[in-house]
Formats: structure tokens, sequence, C-alpha cells
């Protein structure tokens, strides 16, 4: 079986073809952005594609059949029972399949591309939490040591003064010194 | 306060969410709405159908074709129309040179090069619509048609995401398209491609976009529908005021919402555009009828299909009426009427009650 995976974010659908290398004999491509020349020299039974690539328009259209498109793709969810079309778009995933194909044989890749697609969107938000955190521990420094520096506070001191404030106000610490940093600028003319 | 989620794609037609939202008109009607920037109809439709969104910017033909099978009781309705015109037919730069020198530019002068590029045994000119079920492939059907061009035999048509459009017909892979402002003005701006028809000359008023609903949500929230069909209109209204263009085309331009430049978007607001003035939203279901012939004209929809059953459960101007009395607005009191009649360019008109007779009197059909 083949399996063409069209994903705009290329980390994703290397982890998807990668699950996919569990499973029976098959060969797995995936690319950014679905072309029909490359796609028909390929020649997939299947069709996995995000749900935020434009291109399942283009793929919605190849559901008929014409001269230029012999092989016409149906969408898997129609033939399966409603729980796994839920959860597929829920996942972020649509599977086309080449008219003909047994649903069975299909239903294994579509698990495997939804739980990888949740997999990968999970460490997409770690990080990006680890990217916000990282931030935020940088603003902090850099409020404390405006603090140290205008109002001549040891270290320890200027960060209880933040925590503080952050507690008073209810806010974490990192959109208080944010404010703080903000604040100083304009009484120093920086955003006039 | 509601909370619901609606999606929208990046269009200049999707103004009426995205002003409602930056406007605060959501939240002035008690709703708390996610705007959700989608990537493809196909996502939209199936988002909605899941419940993932309550409603969305939708192509009018694609709320419509969701209730083909589902009688009375479709998944979709449409309470409301979100814009008229905008759309258009772009040729490449290329092929318009090749057209001028046929004489007019027009369908008759493509034809003619059709079928001598066909004589020479060249392959079939390319074009690209933004979804099988959208007025832009029944528009560019129809105008190609009209000249004795088979869209199915004598030119190939593909579907290409709107966003997608330019690069394509920069890249050769197409000779021209129909779509959504405001990729033909961006086409254009580049030097690439020329308007050849602008949807309003093709049929003034034309459907485009809806705001579709999911018709489960919209039975068990009649309130919330009718405070979220009057921030829409309002929102309409304030995009269709001159005096907001400069602000209009300023939050359309952002990265988050159409994200193409100021003057690209400017080009189909000052030109044809309209959202809400002169009953622009509201949803004719004679409208409905036309687009549901031109599915039974080009085979996507059966001959024994009852266009005014769907017409009746999908378009639903009796909400639009409600949601217009409570903003004083004045609708209008017929759910249908005559359609074309001066208003297609090639003056056929349009008989609501007679969809499949309209279908068949076309020289060229898939009936």
């Amino acid at each position: 079986m083949r399996v063409l995976i069209i994903d705009p974010d290329p980390a994703r659908a290397a982890l998807v073809a990668e699950g996919l290398a569990g499973l029976e004999p098959f060969e797995a491509r995936h690319e950014a952005v679905f072309d029909e020349a490359r796609a028909a020299a390929f020649a997939p039974d299947v069709v996995v594609v995000a749900a935020d690539s434009p291109d399942r328009d283009t793929l919605e259209s190849l559901r008929e059949a014409s001269q230029t498109n012999p092989r016409p793709v149906v969408m898997f969810v129609d033939r399966s029972e409603p729980g796994l079309a839920e959860e597929a778009v829920r996942a972020g995933v649509a599977a086309y399949v080449v008219d003909g194909l047994a649903p069975g044989r299909v239903r294994a890749v579509l698990e495997v591309a939804m739980s990888r697609f949740s997999l990968m969107n999970q460490l997409r938000r770690d990080l990006d939490k680890a990217k916000a955190d990282l931030a935020s521990r940088k603003i902090v420094e850099r409020a404390k040591a405006l603090l140290m520096k205008e109002r001549g506070l040891e270290e320890e001191t200027a960060y209880r003064l933040l925590r503080k404030l952050a507690m008073d106000k209810g806010r974490p610490i990192g959109a208080v010194a944010g404010d703080l940093l903000a604040f100083a600028g304009v009484l120093k003319g920086d955003a006039s | 306060m509601s909370a619901l989620t609606l999606g929208f794609i990046p269009l200049t037609d999707c103004a009426p969410l995205v002003v409602a939202s930056a406007l605060g008109l959501f939240r002035e009607e008690g709703l708390e709405v996610t705007l959700s920037r989608e990537a493809s109809w196909a996502t939209v439709r199936d988002k909605v159908a899941v419940g993932a969104l309550h409603g969305a910017h939708m192509l009018a033909p694609m709320a419509l074709a969701a209730g083909l099978e589902a009688g009375p009781s479709p998944p979709l309705i449409a309470p409301l129309a979100l814009n008229r015109g905008g759309s258009g037919v772009t040729l490449s730069a290329a092929l318009v040179r090749a057209l001028r020198e046929e004489g007019p530019l027009d369908a008759r002068a493509l034809a003619r090069l059709i079928a001598r590029r066909a004589a020479a045994g060249s392959p079939p000119l390319t074009f690209a619509v933004v979804f099988p079920w959208s007025i832009h492939n029944y528009l560019l059907r129809y105008w190609l048609a009209q000249a004795g061009i088979d869209p199915d035999r004598d030119v190939r048509l593909v579907v290409t995401p709107p966003p997608r459009m330019v690069e394509q017909l920069r890249g050769g892979a197409i000779d021209g398209f129909c779509v959504g402002a405001p990729w033909n003005a961006v086409a254009m701006a580049e030097g690439i491609g020329e308007l050849v028809l602008h949807g309003s000359a093709f049929w003034a008023g034309a459907p485009d976009k809806v705001l579709g609903v999911a018709a489960g949500w919209a039975a068990e929230q009649p309130d919330a529908l009718q405070a979220l069909l009057r921030a829409v209109l309002r929102a309409g209204a304030w995009a269709d005021d001159p005096a907001n263009r400069p602000e209009l085309i300023a939050l359309l331009a952002q990265p988050g919402h159409v994200g193409a430049a100021p003057e690209a978007i400017a080009f189909a607001l000052n030109g044809e555009l309209v959202f809400q003035r002169g009953d622009a939203a509201f949803p004719w279901r004679s409208q409905a009828a036309w687009l549901l012939s031109q599915m039974q004209r080009w085979g996507q929809a059966g001959p024994d299909l009852d266009a005014a059953a769907v017409a009746l459960a999908v378009y639903r101007p009796d909400l639009y009426r409600t949601a217009a009395a409570a903003l004083d607005l004045a609708a209008p009191t017929v759910d249908s009427r005559p359609e074309g009649a001066g208003g297609f360019f090639d003056g056929k008109a349009f008989d609501p009650a007679q969809p499949l007779a309209y279908a068949r009197s076309f020289a060229i059909n898939r009936l």
C-alpha cells in the first residue's frame, strides 16, 4: 500500500511516516504541498492530509472520475463509523482513499496518523510553553536588574518585591515584570 | 454570554465576521465569539459537521450541498448572506496577449483560440476554481459554455486554494482562474494576469458567501442565533460605510485575517463588493434554486433533486427577518423572485420554480 502524506508541517509529516513504518509492507512519502502530477506518478492508495493544509480542497475535487482523473478518491470518513470521523476532524487529519480499497486496511493508517498528529501537537504546545517560560524568565531578570539599579535593592529583595506585586495583583510574575519595564520605558520617554 | 467558535477563510468577504469581532459587536450582543482561521473549505465543512465550529463563512453552494440528501433536516442552515460581488475571472498575461490578437477580449475569442489549439494538437488550457461547490465554478463554467466551450472537455478545470491561485498563475501551471477578492487584484498588481470578467458583470448581485450555521446548534440556541445575526448585520453595515474603509482595509490586511496587501484588498471594496447595503445580506431562496440548478446542469446533483425543498430547508429568510426587524432594518417580504432578468450578462432569465428546465435549456449540460 502506498501512502502519500500532505502536511505543511514537515516534522509532523515525518513523524506520521515513521509511525506508519511499523505497519504492513508499504511505501510512505510526505510532501508539504499536493502536486497532482507528482501524486499521479506515485499513485498512492491513501492520501493523508493535514486539516490545516489548503490542499484539502484540491483533493475534494478528485472525488469525481474524469479523463484526467481516472482513479477517483473518496473521503475515508464517508466509509467509516461516525465516531471515527469526528475523532479525525478533531485530531486535524483527513484521509482520501482511492476508490475500491478495503476500509479495514485504511483504518490502521488513519489511527497512526491521528495519534502522531496528537503527539506532534502536544510537543509543539510544550515547546511554545517552554519558549514563553524562557521569555518570561528573561523579563523577570531585566525587571529585577531595573529595581536593583533604580531603588538600590539587593537581588533577593528585588525579586521578593516583584513576587509581592504579582501576588497583590493576582497576575503572573512575568506579566508584572513586563508592565514594570514598559512603564519604566514611558518614564524615560522611550514610548512617547 | 453564549460562547461560540466561527470559522473563516482568508478572503475579503470574511469582513463581517472579522469586523463584528474587532469592534466588539458580538460582545455587545451577548456573545463570546472565537474566530478560527481555516485553510480549506473542506475543513470548514467537516468542523461544522462534527461541532468543532458552530458556524462559518461559507460558499453558498457548500451549505446547499450539505443539504442535498438530508430532506427537511439539513445539517447546515444559511440564515444570512455575507456578501455580493467581488469574484471574477482572471486570465494570464500571456493568454490575454494571444486573445487580443483574436479581437475583443471575451469568451468567444477564447473559444476560437481553444479550437485552434486543439486542431494543432496543443494541450488543453487549464483553469482553476476554488471549490467544486462554489459560485466561482458555476460562473466560470457558465461563461465558457455560453461561448461554446465545454468546461469538461475543451479545457482542464482544477481546484486550487485561493491563496495559491497567484503563484500557480505565475508559474504557468494554470492559464486563468475564477476566485474571490482580493486574489484577482493581487494577480493584476503583479502584472501576471488581467481581470476579464467581474462577478457583477456576470450577474449583478450574485450570491457569494453565506453565514452557514450548524442546524442543531441553531435549533437549540435560537436567542444566541439571533444575537449572532444582529452582530453580523451591524458589522456588514459598518463595513459598507465608505467612511470606515481605511480602518476596514487595515483590519483585513492583518496576517491573521486575509494577510494580503492593503491595495489589493481595497480594489474590490472600492468596486463591487457589498455586505449588507440594499438587502445584500438577505438569503434569497431563488438564488439558492439557481445554484442548485447549476449543480444539476453540471452533474453534481441528479435530475430528480427537489431544488425547492432544499432551498426551503437550508436558506432561512424567516430567521433573517427576525434579526433585521430587531435592528429596524427593512427586509424583503417575499422569499423568492425571478432572478437574472437584466442582471445576467447574457440576459437569460431564471424562474426559481423551474430549475431543472432552466438547467436543461443550456446547449452544454451534463443532464
